[in-house]
């Protein structure tokens, strides 16, 4: 099998040897190239840090009065904890897992073993103790695509996060954010959005903006903590009704959430691969196509994708002020459900299909939470698992008919199950694929670890806490203080 | 410690090197080990404070609305 990329790396976006950058960089035009490389992932970086402080605000707004300062200060925690272990051991898993291991062979060694060799792409240059993951004028953009894949993990942490506030522990939610940030999102992230991943090349799974890889995994994985961690006290009556605890501050969830839309751009352009040369990648001798490509280096552009986000954010907030009946909270969470429902094509589809795939998604997914609300009892405070999970899945399944036939990468086009190539986008895949990111790696880690935590009595806090609040010392305090203040008269 | 001392010499070179932070090609390692001691350190302290914290508020058995008369005379 031809390695391709191996061949025609020349011009891709991360270039690790110090001296073959420096080759590319002789020319203005290419100094250019690999300089406003850096800077395109470094704006969207910063862009997205936006997602974060709306999921703050978003869950601050959610929570009530006696607990808003632990349930900030959950959120907040994941920064640190999820960038710390991604510099350990997150980031050379997405490069050495595509391949399974054991599953497809990579196109870059032909070997199925974790991709660890010397490999351009390999997971050796990012050890957390290589030269690489640092201050090196031989790479600038290992740290920038570093960084955007770190802020995709900072999101798979909080969609979970906002499910189960009120009511775990800040310790069992770290090593739960760890888990889904460092380790479970990017295990499918480098099976099924890693242009070397086994998921394209065995079922042609296609998902550009990440409905799987990111969101159903974390609704899924969030769903599986729930169903340990239980609701929250008062939740549901005696007889099983569920009742409304509603947002104690809707304007701090409105905000929220713009804030979330608007990082959300940011996590769209990051997805892509700002300028690249197709001509020599696909090994066309003589011909020079340059392009913005997806996070599978196929053609898309900048310009089609912000149409089709606009348009499936539209669809999302037209169905969901219908099914929620001009409800603000859901209304909001629609508009980022419908986003969330048609991200795995909106590389390729027409603005319209977006629409449309959102207003579906998010039908699927309002009527779904109260579904699973009643019949099992689930306390999704946020509609995380909805938003995230059900709209997420429901876009993969759609994805598979509407791109049916479309090759899954550029490289090689195969059959399906053949695992040497790559197969084409197909209904089967997609289905598989929204099982493997909803249930395989999402939900059943998330339960597993949440049992675990459980059973040595770490997951939930006591009932008598929860009763009287996370922030009761810290109100207590707060008022013996303000007591003190207002009696000085000096 | 320093990796560079001249940066003409440095960029003039015939093999630029890219690492340019202090320690390069020798800390690296080192300053691992001590990260993950520093993350593996922060749980441990965090987690025993919490429980703690936890045990005492569950003690008192506050009631559902004991916190209103917490919030301060604005």
């Amino acid at each position: 099998m031809q390695c391709i990329v191996c061949h025609a790396s020349k011009n891709f976006i991360v270039f690790r040897k110090t001296n073959k950058e420096r080759e590319i960089m002789d020319d203005q035009l290419g100094a250019l190239t690999v300089i406003f490389t850096e800077f395109y992932y470094w704006v969207t970086v910063v862009l997205m840090f936006l997602i974060h402080v709306g999921f703050c605000m978003y869950e601050v707004g959610a929570s009530r009065y006696k607990h808003h300062q632990h349930t900030l200060m959950k959120n907040t925690m994941v920064i640190p904890l999820v960038t710390v272990t991604w510099f350990f051991f997150g980031w050379w898993i997405y490069w050495a897992f595509p391949t399974g291991p054991g599953i497809a062979p990579s196109i870059m060694n032909d070997s199925t073993a974790l991709i660890t060799d010397e490999s351009t792409f390999s997971a050796k240059w990012y050890v957390a103790n290589t030269e690489f993951m640092a201050v090196n004028l031989g790479d600038r953009i290992s740290g920038v695509f570093w960084a955007a894949f770190l802020l995709f993990s900072w999101t798979a942490a909080s969609i979970v996060s906002g499910a189960i506030i009120e009511r775990i522990t800040t310790f069992a939610f770290g090593i739960l954010a760890i888990a889904i940030g460092s380790c479970f999102w990017v295990i499918d992230a480098a099976w099924g959005w890693h242009f070397d991943g086994w998921m394209l090349k065995i079922l042609g799974y296609h998902d550009a903006y990440a409905s799987g890889v990111i969101h159903a995994i974390a609704g899924g994985f969030a769903l599986g903590v729930l169903i340990v961690l239980g609701p929250r006290i008062g939740k549901f009556s005696s007889s099983g009704e569920p009742r409304n605890i509603g947002p104690r501050n809707p304007w701090l969830v409105t905000v929220g959430l713009f804030l979330i839309y608007t990082g959300f751009w940011g996590f769209y352009a990051a997805c892509n691969i700002p300028i690249f040369d197709l001509g020599p990648e696909y090994g066309m001798e003589g011909v020079t196509y340059w392009t913005a490509t997806n996070i599978y280096v196929t053609p898309t552009t900048l310009s089609g994708i912000t149409y089709n986000f606009l348009m499936s954010l539209s669809g999302g907030l037209l169905a969901g002020y219908v099914v929620a009946k001009g409800d603000p909270f859901w209304t909001y969470s629609s508009g980022l459900a419908g986003i969330i429902c048609a991200s795995a094509g909106n590389d390729l589809y027409h603005p319209i299909q977006a629409m449309l795939i959102g207003a579906i998604g998010v039908v699927v997914a309002y009527k779904m939470h109260y579904w699973v609300e009643r019949k099992f009892k689930i306390d999704d405070a946020v509609g995380a698992v909805a938003v995230h999970g059900y709209a997420g899945v429901v876009g993969l399944i759609i994805c598979g008919f509407v791109l049916n036939g479309y090759p899954a990468s550029g490289y090689n086009v195969g059959a399906m199950w053949d695992g040497s190539t790559y197969a084409s986008i197909n209904p089967l895949g997609q289905f598989l694929g929204a099982i493997i990111m909803f249930g395989v790696l999402g939900m059943l880690p998330g339960y597993v670890i949440a049992r675990i935590l459980s059973a040595f009595g770490k997951l939930r806090i006591p009932r008598e806490v929860e009763i009287a609040g996370l922030d009761y010392e810290i109100m207590e305090d707060d008022r013996e203080a303000e007591k003190a203040v207002a009696s000085s008269t000096r | 410690m320093a990796t560079v001392t001249n940066w003409i010499d440095h960029l003039s070179a015939k093999e630029v090197v890219g690492a340019v932070y202090p320690g390069a090609g020798s800390t690296e390692t080192l300053l691992v080990i001590l990260g993950v001691v520093f993350w593996i350190g922060w749980h441990v302290i965090t987690a025993r404070s919490e429980s703690e914290k936890l045990s005492r508020l569950a003690r008192k058995r506050h009631g559902a609305n004991d916190h209103k008369s917490n919030i301060t005379d604005w």
